[in-house]
């Protein structure tokens, strides 16, 4: 039996606003020195499937230069390892990947010159740690023509999930993709599919070019389950989020903090492999203080870091007070700077002296109220912010943005975005 | 394209380096955290657009073979030149043991002869330096010189521990005596070398030298060869004993230290391990200190460098030390003045440098004399256990190794030393 993986990560994220605005989600950074696609390719290589393709659409650059070769997972393999399957254009025509489903039709040759019996379909937006095996054997002593593997989520979330009802054998007999009534169940798709693949090449291959099957949840699976195929459930306990709008985020961040966080980074078993950088060890200034944090290779502290995760290579001078924050590479935080509750994003300069996130919670974002609204302040990359600026709450600084974008005296109010 | 290859002598075993080389050859002793001496030479090599270089061993090479491998962290994974470990040999010409940096050159002479390069850089593979070689070979390549040596300025009262050189009109080396008792110079050498190849071979071949700075300096001066010096003014430093190890550790954790890690570039290369960043608890203390990429610290590290995976547990506290990667401190214990190597675990409530009690190591009184305690490899320091200061725990000593003692001397040597 040869399963090889297939993951998505075309996807655009476009609720994480600047953070997915240069880079797809998947490689948005996380926990300091991981991206968020880590914890896939890790799955995959931790559970012995050597054989990865990685489908890129949205703004590729930045996940092609971490993945490269797939050097740090052993993927640099002659055979199998790791293939990023970008948009292509054939004979046939060209077209861009229309859905999920449509992203795995047209790189269906992949599949087939890999000889695969099974196709394990991941998303890389996800933050978990997983051993695919038992679910593989659990599709196998089944039987069956796809699993998915499932976790029950809180009632109020089952509109953001693919919602299924099973009988007493996990056999699913309802998919809901997206309810918008919360009666259905809170039983809920991670996403994450093994198909037989030749059951996976009938499916995405009926009905083109009139009526294609682009989409996994909206297309394909209830598609399967009216057919009467046996689709069923694989319940997951452990460890899993959708880190899928700012809030999330940044929660998910500061939740690896704990003593006991739920996501353990630190252990031998179950290695989360990313591209490291060059980087010295991290240097504490005498009047340095650190608490509660995570601190990556290459950052120097001079200043307070309080409950917050830096990426490789901050620098936080003295007096400079970093508190409830996740700061990515390189950033530069000058001295007597205050940050609160702040995402910031690689390369941005905070002046001297400059206050990000102070004011009133509750003040959502004009813009897009929906998308920032808990609080948090985000500052796009290389984003330079001038000495002394005052910046309040559920604001948006884009990329780039410069001294010459912010209002002359300096302050933005809760709400805004520059 | 260089017209010059790099050979690296890794293969000393620096006895001076207590447990630290007991389990491995100095050039891989860890250092500033994540790093291994050789990083240094090595990325000076690559950092000068030197891509061929040879590493030579001989004492416990087994720690390098893994660190340096094919050298792809350094981009030495080369189809031309790249990086070579040459082990010693039987048969041939040339195979035995080495008994000296020239003699291990001597060893090698066939894959000398191979190279196509003019000139030979010699390194040593136990200093800790950030040099461009460019500029000395251009100097030695434009003067014309048979041999040109690196040079710097000691503190007067160090002289004896170097090679020490006079210089004539136009920076020419007129005398250079190996470890003098006393000298009114202080420019000594910094065991970097470079050679014109077809000289070096000769050399070696004619004679029966088998120590650069010893033999075939002095040998070359006295013949008349043009030997000229190149001065090197930045950091430099041999860690070649304990208190010297300790010190450099040290002087990077000042604000503004004379090896700079931090300098975009001039990267010291290294084998990056897989580890999640550092994490703080809610209680944590680490005032002036380098930390590295999977350490856990919930207690108190003052004024240390502590390399990836070391946990320091609530209420413990490192003070003024150096902790190799993934030693655990328990609960309550005191590290003071310490060079705690890998592995380790100090138990609860263990103190660990005690005392204002400095008797000096009764095994290597002229080495442990200023206070540190050294812990091997693998040891486990029993919960509560004392000990005080200049004490040596050999590696892989256990709670058996102690027996049902409550305090160790200072001076005392405990466990079996695996040198």
């Amino acid at each position: 039996m040869r399963t090889i993986a297939m993951i998505l990560a075309g996807g655009e994220g476009t609720r994480l606003t600047v953070l997915s605005e240069e880079r797809a989600k998947p490689a948005v950074p996380f926990a300091g020195k991981f991206r968020i696609i880590d914890f896939t390719i890790s799955n995959c290589v931790n559970s012995g499937i050597y054989t990865v393709g990685v489908l890129t659409q949205y703004r590729p650059h930045s996940l092609n230069d971490h993945i490269g070769i797939g050097k740090p997972w052993d993927l640099d393999r002659s055979r199998g390892g790791v293939r990023l399957l970008q948009p292509y254009q054939a004979r046939r025509g060209q077209n861009w990947y229309a859905g999920t489903a449509d992203a795995i039709y047209q790189n269906l040759n992949y599949i087939r010159e890999n000889r695969a019996d099974n196709v394990l379909i991941l998303s890389g937006d996800h933050i978990y740690k997983m051993d695919y095996r038992p679910m593989i054997d659990y599709h196998l002593a089944k039987g069956a023509d796809l699993t998915i593997g499932v976790m029950p989520v809180p009632l109020e979330e089952t509109h953001r999930f693919g919602i299924m009802q099973v009988d007493e054998d996990q056999r699913i007999v309802q998919f809901y993709e997206k309810p918008k009534d919360r009666d259905k169940g809170n039983l809920a798709s991670m996403g994450i599919y093994v198909f037989n693949a030749n059951v996976l090449e009938r499916y995405l291959s009926e009905g083109r070019p009139e009526k294609p099957r682009n989409d996994f949840g909206k297309d394909v699976i209830p598609a399967m389950i009216s057919a009467g195929e046996k689709v069923f459930a694989y319940r997951f306990e452990g460890y899993w989020v959708d880190v899928g709008t700012i809030d999330s985020y940044w929660a998910t961040s500061l939740e690896l903090l704990g003593p006991t966080p739920a996501l353990n980074l630190y252990s031998d078993k179950w290695p989360v492999l990313t591209k490291s950088e060059e980087r010295p060890p991290v240097k504490i200034g005498p009047q340095a203080k650190i608490v509660n944090s995570m601190v990556s290779n290459g950052c120097i502290i001079r200043g307070m870091v309080v409950n917050s995760v830096l990426s490789p290579g901050v620098y936080v001078s003295p007096g400079a007070v970093v508190q409830d924050s996740v700061v990515m590479n390189d950033t530069w935080i000058g001295p007597g700077a205050r940050l609160d509750r702040v995402v910031i994003d690689k390369k941005v300069v905070v002046g001297a002296g400059a206050v990000v996130g102070t004011g009133n919670l509750e003040t959502v974002n004009e813009q897009m109220p929906d998308r920032l609204f808990a609080g948090i302040t985000v500052v796009g990359k290389r984003a330079y912010i001038p000495d002394g600026a005052q910046i309040g709450r559920n604001v948006l600084i884009n990329s780039g943005r410069d001294e010459a974008d912010f209002p002359a005296d300096k302050i933005v109010a809760d709400g805004k975005t520059i | 394209m260089a017209s010059a290859f790099a050979m690296i002598m890794a293969g000393g075993f620096s006895e001076h380096l207590s447990v630290l080389t007991e389990t491995r050859a100095e050039a891989a002793v860890p250092f500033g955290g994540k790093f291994r001496i050789i990083d240094f030479p090595l990325s000076n090599c690559v950092n000068s657009g030197i891509f061929n270089v040879a590493v030579l061993t001989q004492y416990k090479p087994r720690s390098l073979n893994d660190h340096i491998g094919i050298g792809k962290p350094w981009d030495l994974d080369r189809a031309q030149g790249g990086v070579r470990l040459l082990q010693p040999y039987q048969g041939g010409p040339y195979g035995d043991w080495q008994k000296g940096t020239a003699d291990a050159v001597r060893r090698n002479l066939d894959f000398v002869l191979q190279q196509d390069e003019e000139h030979v850089l010699i390194l040593a593979g136990d200093h800790i330096y950030l040099m461009d070689y460019q500029p000395m070979l251009r100097e030695h390549m434009q003067s014309g010189a048979d041999l040109t040596v690196a040079v710097r300025r000691v503190n007067p009262h160090e002289t004896h521990r170097f090679g020490i050189v006079t210089l004539g009109a136009d920076d020419r080396i007129v005398d250079f005596k190996e470890k003098p008792r006393r000298s009114r110079e202080t420019l000594a050498s910094m065991g970097i070398y470079v050679f014109r190849k077809d000289l070096l071979v000769e050399t070696l071949q004619a004679h029966d030298y088998l120590d650069f700075g010893k033999d075939v300096v002095p040998a070359m001066i006295a013949e008349g060869r043009l030997v000229r010096a190149h001065a090197f003014p930045g950091y430099w430093a041999d860690v070649g004993n304990v208190q010297a190890y300790w010190e450099a550790n040290m002087s990077l954790l000042a604000e503004d230290p004379a090896l700079n890690l931090y300098d975009a570039e001039w990267v010291v290369h290294t084998r990056s391990e897989d580890r999640a960043p550092a994490k703080f608890g809610a209680n944590a203390q680490t005032g002036g200190s380098l930390i590295s990429n999977g350490c856990w610290v919930e207690g108190a590290v003052e004024r240390s460098v502590l390399s990836p995976g070391v946990r320091v547990a609530e209420g413990a506290i490192v003070r003024d030390s150096v902790v190799l990667a993934d030693t655990v401190i328990e609960t309550g214990a005191i590290i003071d003045r310490c060079v705690i190597d890998k592995r380790v675990v100090i138990g609860a409530g263990a103190h660990v440098g005690e005392g204002d009690d400095n008797t000096a190591n009764k095994v290597m009184p002229e080495v442990l004399n200023t206070g540190l305690t050294m812990v091997g490899e693998k040891s486990v320091i029993p919960e509560g256990l004392v000990i005080g200061r200049n004490v040596v725990i050999h590696p892989e000593s256990t709670e058996k190794t102690f027996g049902k003692k409550k305090k160790i001397a200072s001076g005392s040597d405990i466990g079996v030393n695996l040198r």
